[in-house]
Formats: structure tokens, sequence, C-alpha cells
């Protein structure tokens, strides 16, 4: 029974774009394969990791219609071993899955697809979005650094997306610093407050383009569904209260530092070396139009970087883990950044100079 | 009429009994404290079927008057103390005045007894005394124990097992008393003679020879508190608790606070399923430990329990921690000896290495089968003395010939053949390398934007603010945040990364056990050993010579070097006679 019978790149493309949620481990093993539904000319992939699931489809002209389940990875590698522009076929044979290219033969183990664990749609209400993929994939790239990982607070393990007014906000944090990205859309949205999860962000990252094109997000209570392109991914909420960003943004730091982005992102690269390499702690210290920026470490070896800025309060001496600022001057493009402070015991707060459409929060350490 | 009335003395005894007469090893203990508060230089204890049929103990202690006697028998007195203030400072083993009393109650209790200037000795079994034949002392023997409570006596176990607890209190007392001399038969049998003597000799003749190679002498004193004793390495230790001997002001006891600090001070070097071994000694004014808390007295209450616990850890673990020593490796023995006989050994060693005429020597004593290795180590006084450079020039591990198989280090040194896991081994000198900068200065800490909220028992918040000095030395800002909810505001920066709410919850845990905890620090140090395990050599990374013998003296010079982060031994030495033993040399 033919499945698939046409060039590798329109088979290897759709299945990149629902492989990459599939766990390399797993329990059960039916999760590491990849459904592929045929019915008419159209043949569907899916792929789930049972919180997120993705489906996308491409063109295979055929008859007879036919649904199998074979090793996602496997049949990815082989594909992308082959090369450019050849012709591959697939055939179903006697619960083997034959892929024939050229000289080439490859059988593969297949499970049937009524095995296959599939999301079921969430019922209930459900709240629609519409945006560009442009305008989520750059709010998302803004603040996913400061996401946490496996931190037992799982509301944290996320993003919290909130459309308020004809705000959309995007927010992150690990508990140590948080980040805030916010778009003005047209018109007022209907307000919602939702967390994805952490691997559903990244995986939308990955999958959506840099263009103009529209993505409809589908909110119910407990799953958000992604269109863009051909692709629809479901994604699992997650169920929790997430810390209220707006009291933990600073509001009234009169210290105010406008510094050149790139120059002070080269200094902490630099300085970086010389910290320890557990904690990566960095010294600021802030005297009259000079910051020096300063590391240490634990074979007593240490680092200096003296950067011009215009400051005229009193001196200030504040340390933080390095790692923090370079995420925030990694994900932002702009040239000029703006450090505000208070004293060396309060949070740091970066903005971008007449915009508050981006905050990133940061507490100091002590070294 | 009332249904409430006073109980007759006798019961009153014998409910007192079941708190100090157990068994009869708890018979013993008592009688044997009894003979030492009376400043006896000899006892002799006879058993029959356990102690169960009889125990008899002789001293040669003052011994009581007549009058005495049959006060000696009645509860609630005693010579020890007279006063509330005596009580506070006791010196003397015992001083409750009910022992003999609660022994009379539950068996026959007959008392011979004679003063330095009585013309003759005493005796009492029920009221009156009657004159008796003694030399001097006293003699007490305890017949038919629970005689006349037989619901009691079926609790006792076999007459081996009683006989065996019997022999563990003689222990536990020789031990502390090494200048008293003890006997001990059995059933007819003489067990144990155990002549006056010094601790050293006590402490070989009553723990197990396997104990002493690997025992390192403990002194230590800060004010009033003074720890000495024997520890054991991590090579010598016990899957139990058995020879775990600490005694307060000479009074054996089983007390959590101390077998803690003892444990904490080993928890870097041994395994976490073994324990460690050890006797030790810790003398402070009486009046800082109130020993009046358990009628068996086997737990006290220090008046500065934080205090005694750090000392007895920083103690130990300073004693532990010294680089390879004099105890280790033999000293060297001066016989001559015509070097020429075995050039042929020296000429197989590498041209590099510089094995010193002393050394040589006593190699040569070893082959000549002069004198055990091991006695060296005997004299406690030698192994308290720092270490002495071994040889001269040669140093303890010797000087590295080659590499095995990418994974053990080949060195020879004076004695022989040592063999060095050169993966724990450079684990082992990262380790304490991070170690040492982590704890010069103030741990950084890493103040948190979102405080870690947790629900909290009323325990935990009393704790909290008992030890709210402590938990900010250790980094730690944690403030309540509600009726029964902690929030915490600021963790060590190495540890921000982890659970902290778990972190916290064992701290606190802890802290309300123990005045102190080391909890915050065993952390950091598991994160320190991962980084110095990813750190060091790995197998199959080859080393050229000079980069060996570089790892040999870093290991000399580094504490703890003899085991690894997990408790494993980091190097092995095989003396030349042990290598004669496998060819069947000289044999």
């Amino acid at each position: 029974m033919l499945l698939f019978k046409g060039l590798r790149d329109q088979l290897l493309s759709p299945l990149q774009a629902v492989c990459g949620i599939v766990e390399k481990r797993h329990t059960l093993p039916i999760l590491s394969n990849v459904l592929m539904q045929k019915k008419g000319d159209v043949l569907t992939l899916l792929a789930t990791d049972i919180e997120i699931q993705i489906t996308t489809s491409t063109i295979a002209p055929g008859s007879e219609d036919a649904s199998i389940t074979v090793g996602a990875r496997k049949l990815q590698d082989i594909l992308r071993s082959l090369d450019d522009g050849v012709e591959v076929s697939l055939v179903l044979e006697d619960k083997r899955l034959q892929l024939k290219s050229g000289k080439s033969r490859f059988n593969l183990q297949t499970l049937p697809a009524d095995d296959f664990p599939r999301m079921t749609v969430a019922d209930g209400q459900s709240t629609r979005l519409q945006f560009t993929q442009a305008q989520m994939k750059r709010l998302i790239s803004l603040v996913q650094c400061a996401m946490a990982q496996q931190d037992i607070r799982y509301y944290l393990n996320g993003l919290l997306l909130v459309a308020k007014a004809s705000d959309l906000i995007v927010v992150a944090t690990d508990g140590h610093r948080l980040a805030y990205a916010s778009e003005t859309m047209g018109e007022p949205l209907i307000p919602i407050e939702v967390i994805l999860p952490r691997k559903t962000v990244l995986e939308l990252s990955r999958q959506l383009a840099d263009t103009e094109d529209p993505l409809e997000i589908i909110l119910t209570p407990t799953q958000a569904r992604f269109r863009f392109g051909n692709i629809e991914l479901v994604s699992k909420l997650i169920d929790g209260k997430f810390p209220d960003y707006e009291r933990v943004i600073p509001q009234n730091h009169n210290k105010i530092l406008p510094l050149n982005r790139n120059r002070l992102l080269q200094s902490l690269h630099r300085v970086a070396i010389l910290t320890n390499e557990k904690f990566r702690g960095v010294r600021l210290v802030l005297a009259t139009d000079n910051m020096k920026i300063m590391s240490s470490n634990s074979d007593q070896e240490d680092a200096l970087e003296d950067v011009e800025v215009s400051y005229n309060q009193e001196p200030l001496d504040i340390g933080f883990n390095v790692t923090y600022l370079l995420d925030v001057l990694n994900n932002v493009n702009d040239e000029i950044i703006e450090l505000r402070l208070a004293d060396s015991n309060s949070s740091a707060l970066f903005t971008i100079p007449n915009d508050d459409h981006f905050k990133y929060v940061v507490m100091p350490m002590r070294i | 009429m009332g249904i409430i009335h006073p109980l007759p003395d006798l019961l009153i005894s014998q409910i007192a009994a079941g708190e100090v007469v157990e068994r009869p090893a708890s018979v013993l203990k008592e009688v044997l404290e009894n003979s030492l508060d009376a400043g006896a230089s000899r006892i002799d204890v006879t058993l029959e079927e356990g102690g169960v049929r009889l125990i008899r103990v002789a001293d040669d202690g003052k011994g009581m008057a007549a009058d005495d006697l049959p006060l000696a028998l009645a509860r609630h007195a005693t010579s020890k103390i007279a006063s509330l203030d005596d009580l506070e400072k006791v010196g003397s083993y015992g001083f409750r005045g009910e022992a003999l009393a609660s022994i009379a109650s539950v068996a026959r209790l007959v008392i011979t007894s004679r003063t330095a200037d009585s013309p003759h000795a005493w005796r009492i079994a029920s009221a009156t005394p009657e004159p008796a034949a003694l030399d001097r002392g006293t003699v007490i023997e305890v017949a038919d124990l629970y005689w006349s409570t037989p619901a009691r006596r079926k609790f006792l176990k076999s007459a081996a097992t009683e006989y065996a607890h019997c022999d563990e209190v003689l222990r536990r007392m020789a031990l502390a008393r090494p200048d008293v001399h003890f006997s001990l038969s059995h059933n007819g049998s003489m067990k144990r003679r155990l002549a006056s003597a010094d601790f050293p000799t006590r402490a070989r003749d009553l723990i197990g020879e396997d104990f002493f190679p690997h025992a390192r002498a403990v002194e230590a004193s800060a004010g009033p508190l003074r720890l000495r004793g024997l520890a054991a390495l991590p090579a010598y230790s016990r899957s139990g608790r058995d020879e775990q001997y600490f005694f307060v002001n000479g009074r054996f006891v089983r007390d959590k606070l101390l077998m803690h600090a003892a444990r904490e001070a080993w928890a870097d070097i041994l395994h976490g399923a073994r324990h460690p071994a050890y006797v030790l000694f810790l003398e402070l004014d009486p009046s800082g430990v109130d020993v009046n808390v358990h009628p068996a007295k086997t737990e006290v209450r220090f008046r500065d329990g934080r205090g005694i616990h750090q000392f007895v850890f920083h103690a130990l673990s300073r004693a532990l921690a010294a680089p390879l020593q004099v105890g280790d490796v033999p000293a060297a023995v001066t016989t001559e000896l015509p070097a020429s006989r075995y050039s042929g050994w020296q000429r197989s060693s590498q041209g590099s290495l510089q094995v010193s005429e002393p050394a040589m020597r006593q190699y040569f004593d070893f082959v000549a089968g002069s004198q055990p290795a091991s006695a060296q180590s005997a004299d406690m006084a030698k192994i308290a003395v720092p270490p002495a450079p071994t040889c001269g020039t040669s140093p303890t591990l010797g000087y590295a010939i080659a590499q095995l198989h990418g994974v053990y280090v080949l060195a020879q040194n004076t004695q022989g053949l040592v063999l060095v896991d050169m993966h724990a081994a450079h684990e082992r000198i990262l380790y304490e390398k991070l170690k040492t900068h982590c704890d010069a200065g103030q741990p950084s800490t890493q103040q948190l934007l979102v405080p870690i909220v947790l629900t909290a028992t009323d325990k935990e918040l009393a704790t909290t603010a008992d030890h709210a000095g402590a938990l900010e030395q250790l980094g730690i800002a944690i403030s309540v945040a509600g009726p029964r909810e902690l929030a915490v505001r600021c963790v060590p920066s190495l540890l921000a990364g982890g659970n902290v709410a778990e972190l916290i919850r064992s701290l606190l845990a802890e802290l309300s056990e123990q005045p102190a905890s080391n909890v915050i620090a065993a952390r950091r140090n598991e994160l320190l050993a991962t980084m110095a395990c990813h750190g060091a050599v790995r197998a199959n990374r080859s080393l050229s010579l000079p980069e060996m013998n570089a790892l040999l003296r870093d290991m000399e010079a580094t504490e703890r070097a003899d085991q690894c982060n997990h408790g494993r031994p980091t190097w092995i030495a095989l003396s030349m006679n042990d290598l004669d033993r496998l060819f069947m040399r000289g044999r």
C-alpha cells in the first residue's frame, strides 16, 4: 500500500516540523513514533508527548487511505541523509514500512495507528486571538530566557500570556529575574491570562516564521491551540497562579544609566571569564561618570573593565549574576539600553529608552 | 473511702527498679560505679548464668562502716551528694541514692564491707549488720535477680546474651578507667583480666586490633573543654554503631548531640552506610552538663549544646583531616645491615628515585622480622606527635614509576609499592581546594525576586525565630509571611538553582533537633564534589612521570587525601613485606 511518493523535502520538512517535540527516551514506546494518516491526496503527520501535539500535512497523491505509526527519529534521520531532491516512496506492507529511494531500501517496524494516543480537543468556552507570526515570535524571543527550568514552582516553568485592553503581554520569571514584553494591537482584546508550558514556548519560537503570516490562537480553560501555516500545535496549559509581575517591576528607581548595549555586552563577556564558574558574580561599581565592572574567581584571579557612563549620583556598588545580565543584553536589539537602580539591595530594571514595551528586572547578588 | 492510697515502700522500690534495673548488666553498671566512686583500684567481677544467678563485685575501695550499711540499702540515701549545689556539679558516677535499694527490692542482696580503721568487716543481708570476715573494701553479691518479680524475669534473654551485655558494661568502665585493675569471670572461668595500665594499652586490650593501625589520636581543648581519645580513619569503619564510645567526664553516654557532631565530622570522608569507630573522652566543668536526665544516665544535657557540638565537630574534623601521617607508615628504625646485600632491589628501581638510607634499613629490618610495624602506633603519645618527616628526603607516597591501564599510578616509597587511584585522588585534591576557597570570606548570596513561600509548622516557625542569627550567617534571609507561612528572600548563590524549599525544610528540621546544622555546608559540598569530579583527570588520560609525582605531592599536602569524595580509599600500600609474602620469600 503506497503511503507517499514524491520528493524528499516534501516529506522531510513536515516531518521535521512535528518531530521536535518527540522525546528521546520514553516509557511508552509508541510516543517516539509519528502518526501518518493518508486520506485522499493528503498525508497528515502527527506527533505528541501527551502535553503537546503537533499536526501538519503534505500532499501525497494516491488512492487508498491508510494510517500507521513509525519511529519518528529514524525516519527523519534516513530522509535527512539522503541526497537533496531525490524521489522517495513509502510503502506499507505486512506491518512494515518500506522506504525506497534510488538504490536504498529501508524496512521500518511499525505500530498500529489505533494505539496512538491523541490529545482530545478540550471543550468549554474558547477565546480566539489573531496576530502575525512575527509579533508572537518577537515577544517570545524577548522573554523566554527568563523562564524557569524544572522549578518545583511548576507555574514558573512557562510563560504567562496576558491580553489586557489592547495589549498582548508576555512575562517569564525564574524567581531571580523577570522579563516582560508587550505589544499594542489595533483593537481591544478579550482579556485572558494563561501560562504556556516551557516546551510549548520553545517549540513555538522554533516554528514561528518571521513573517506577517497570521497566527491564530484558540484558548480554552485547559488548552491552547496555535494555528499557523499548515501546522496546528495543541498544548496543555499550566494551571497555577503566576506571581504578580506588576508588583515585582519597580517604579521609582531614580538612578538611570543609559548604556551602549553592545559595548556593555562585550565587557561583560570578557569579565565573565574570570567569575566563579558556579554562580558567576560580577560587581558593578558606579562613581561619577564611570562604571567599573569587576569579577574574581576562586583562583584569586580578577578582571576589571572601565565603562564610561553619564552618571552623577552617589556611588553604588552592586553585584549580579552575569548570566542574567548577558541574557537581557543578548535578547534585545536596540543600541541603547537603560539600567535603573535604587541601592545595592534592590532590584535592577533594564528598559529601552522611550519604550515601555520591554522590562527586565533582576535581583542583585551579595558577593 | 478515697481511692488514692500511698504505696508500700517495697513496691516503690520495685517500680524504681523498673527504670534502673533493666537487666543484669544494669545491676553490674550500678555496682561498678559504686566501686569506682569508693576509690577502688582493683575490681573483680564474678558472674553466673549471665548475671541472673549471681553478680559478685569485690573491690578494694574505702568500704562502709557498720552504721552505714542499713542506710546503704535505704531509698534516697547516699554519701555522694548532700545538697542541690552538689547535684549541679556532681563529680561522682552515682548520686541518686536509689540503686542499691532498687536492686535489693528485686534480688537477694548481700553486702560485706570493711573500712580501713574497722577491726573486722560487717555483713548485711536484710536488716541488721553482723560481723563478717573480709580483708578490705566491699563485696556486693546480687543473687537470683527478679526472684520476687517472676514476670520481669521472663523478659530476660539467654544467659549468653545477658553475659554479653555485662561484658559490654565492664568494657565501657574499663575504657574510662584504665588505672583500675579489672577482672571478669563467668561460670567459673576467667574471661578478662585487665591490669591497671595507660589508656592506649587498655584500649588495645578492649577494642579489636584492627582498629589501631587506623586510629588517629584526638587531642583538643578550648577553655574548660577538652576532647581526647582515638578516632578511626575511614579505612576502618563499622556497619553498626558498636564501636562508638563517648565518655563525658568519664561517664559513658549515648548522647544524640555528641553522636551527631561525630557523624558530621566523618560525613565528608565516610561512605554513607558505614559508621565510624571511636573512643572519645569529653571533659568539661561538671556544672556545664546535667547528668540527671535519665535514671540510667546514658543521656546528658549540656548547658551550651551548640558550643559543645561545634567544639567536638571541629576537633574531630581537624584530627581526621591531617594529611598523611606517621601512623600510616611506620617510622624508620635504625639497624645496621650491609646495604650491598640488597643492592639488586635498589638497582631495579628507577633512576630518579631517592630512597633514603634509614628507610632502606627499615625494610631490611622487616625482612629480618625483628619488630612488628604496628607496634609503633600502639603508643598513643607517639601518634599524638605531629607528623615528623618520615625519612628525611623521602615522601610518604614515594615517587611514581608508571601508570597502569590509564587508571592507577604506581609509585614506590621506602616501604614498598603504592597504588593510587588517580581520578579519586585528583578529585579529592580539587574538592579540598574548592572548599577552602568557599570557606574563605563571606558566602555570596542571591536575593530572590519572587520569594519562595513555604507552608510551615509551628515548630518550623519557632525554629526560624530561635535561629535567626545562624540562618543569616548561612546567607539565608527568611521571614514569617503569614500565620503558617515562611518566605525565603535570599539564599546562598551556590544553592540558588536547586530546590530551595526542600533545602530550607531540612535545614529547619535539623536546627530544631540539633543546636547547629551543617545542612547548608553539606549541600554546598555536594555541589563542589560534582564540580571536582568533572574537573579531575579521567581514566585513560596518560600522565607523565612529573605529572604523577606532582599528584603524589599534592596528595601528601591535602587534607583527607586518603579518601575520595565518596569515602573510598584513594591509595593503598603494599609493603615489601606484603610483596615478599606473596612470593613466599624468606619463608
